[in-house]
């Protein structure tokens, strides 16, 4: 018998949807053993079609994408009712992802920024959208827009992490055979990954690691064989879970944690800056401090796809 | 007055819902587009160092 599946979006673009279908010719194979019953983004069902089934129906469900308003909430609830194995997939569902940088905001300056001040948008009315609108006849809604994004686990119970901004095709596809094989790990185990650091795989001649000076990309020509970090260049590599394949410093930049913490880190930043405390040559205090300084965004940089998965959750209101 | 609503349309990036009403003659009155998404890009890349914003806003859409 075919595996139900159900895959779904919240707040997403879509990358990790476009990776399922970037499994090529296996699409096939998927397309042999699974029965799909939800796809916004690539098939035709409604909400409603879900709402209908019987509890525990889906055998998994695939959500990508970060808790951002009360309907992806909505949905997540109802497919974790619907399915036997929920997957968190890709950086957002997993530890908040790009989404996420918004909780370095509040939902007000967001909504602010995005329909009063934006340079592209027209709105002499100041209209923002509502919850709730009516006339005499119709009446409409719109979710809840929160004021703190959210990971999958922080609203469901999860049975399993699928990590990666988007996860690597061939990774979805082998996490994928795990289910029709049987084979799953542990609940609550990350799957289409590696356990180690991302240095681990990554091809760059790795030497010492003393840095006296921290660089921006622009400020350097990179040596395209050595390790960024041993350049001076902030790299997430050491504290970052390996899968990827190398797949940004192999095209020429370094990394900024999309795959999320490794095995036993539960926050990805504090860790970074652990790692560079560890490697830079100073002495002089205030030496460090100079280094230090010329991190333009230190939390944006050591926190790119986790903050809502973080200790720090979200700028404090 | 009858309501119909496409919840959610599907087969495109992102999220959208369609809601219609019918007059007592079973005509179309008014139908609203409805995009139940935002994520604030306008609002986290600023002040974000510009060697890093092509690979932030390459997410707003990766269809």
């Amino acid at each position: 018998m075919k595996l139900k599946l159900g895959i779904y979006w919240g707040a997403a673009c879509g990358g990790c949807d476009v990776a399922i279908l970037d499994t090529h010719e296996k699409i096939l194979d998927i397309a042999d053993k699974v029965d799909i019953f939800l796809w916004p983004c690539a098939m035709d069902f409604k909400y409603d079609d879900v709402k209908k089934m019987k509890d525990g129906y889906l055998d998994a469900a695939l959500y990508s994408g970060a808790i951002r308003n009360s309907e992806n909430e909505e949905i997540a609830l109802l497919l974790r009712r619907k399915s036997k194995i929920m997957i968190a997939v890709g950086s957002c569902a997993h530890i908040g992802g790009i989404p996420g940088l918004a909780n370095c905001y509040t939902r007000d300056e967001v909504l602010k920024r995005v329909y009063i001040e934006s340079e592209s948008t027209i709105n002499e009315e100041g209209i923002i959208p509502e919850e709730a609108w009516s006339n005499d006849d119709e009446s409409l809604e719109l979710p809840r827009f929160y004021n703190t994004v959210k990971t999958l686990d922080q609203v469901v119970d999860v049975d399993y992490y699928l990590p990666g901004c988007p996860p690597v095709p061939m990774q979805i596809f082998s996490a994928l055979s795990l289910i029709w094989n049987n084979k799953l790990p542990e609940k609550g185990s990350i799957i289409g990954a590696g356990e180690k650091a991302l240095c681990d795989e990554c091809p760059r001649k790795k030497d010492e690691k003393r840095i006296s000076e921290l660089k921006r990309i622009h400020e350097v020509i990179p040596d395209s064989e050595k390790c960024f970090l041993e350049q001076g260049i902030i790299c997430l590599g050491p504290v970052t879970r390996s899968g990827c394949g190398a797949r940004c410093i192999n095209s020429g930049v370094a990394c900024r944690g999309c795959y999320g913490p490794v095995e036993d880190v539960i926050d990805q930043g504090t860790k970074m800056i652990s790692a560079l405390a560890s490697v830079i040559e100073a002495k002089e205090e205030t030496e460090i401090e100079r280094i230090m300084d010329s991190i333009p965004d230190p939390l944006r940089t050591f926190y790119r796809f986790s903050i809502p998965a973080s200790i720090l959750r979200r700028k404090k209101v | 007055m009858k309501r119909i609503e496409i919840d959610p349309i599907t087969r495109l990036e992102g999220h959208g819902k369609i809601t219609i009403f019918l007059n007592d003659d079973g005509n179309v009155e008014n139908a609203y587009l409805q995009i139940p998404e935002l994520r604030g890009f306008e609002k986290f890349v600023e002040g974000l160092p510009v060697e890093e914003i092509p690979r932030v806003v390459p997410r707003i859409c990766g269809v």
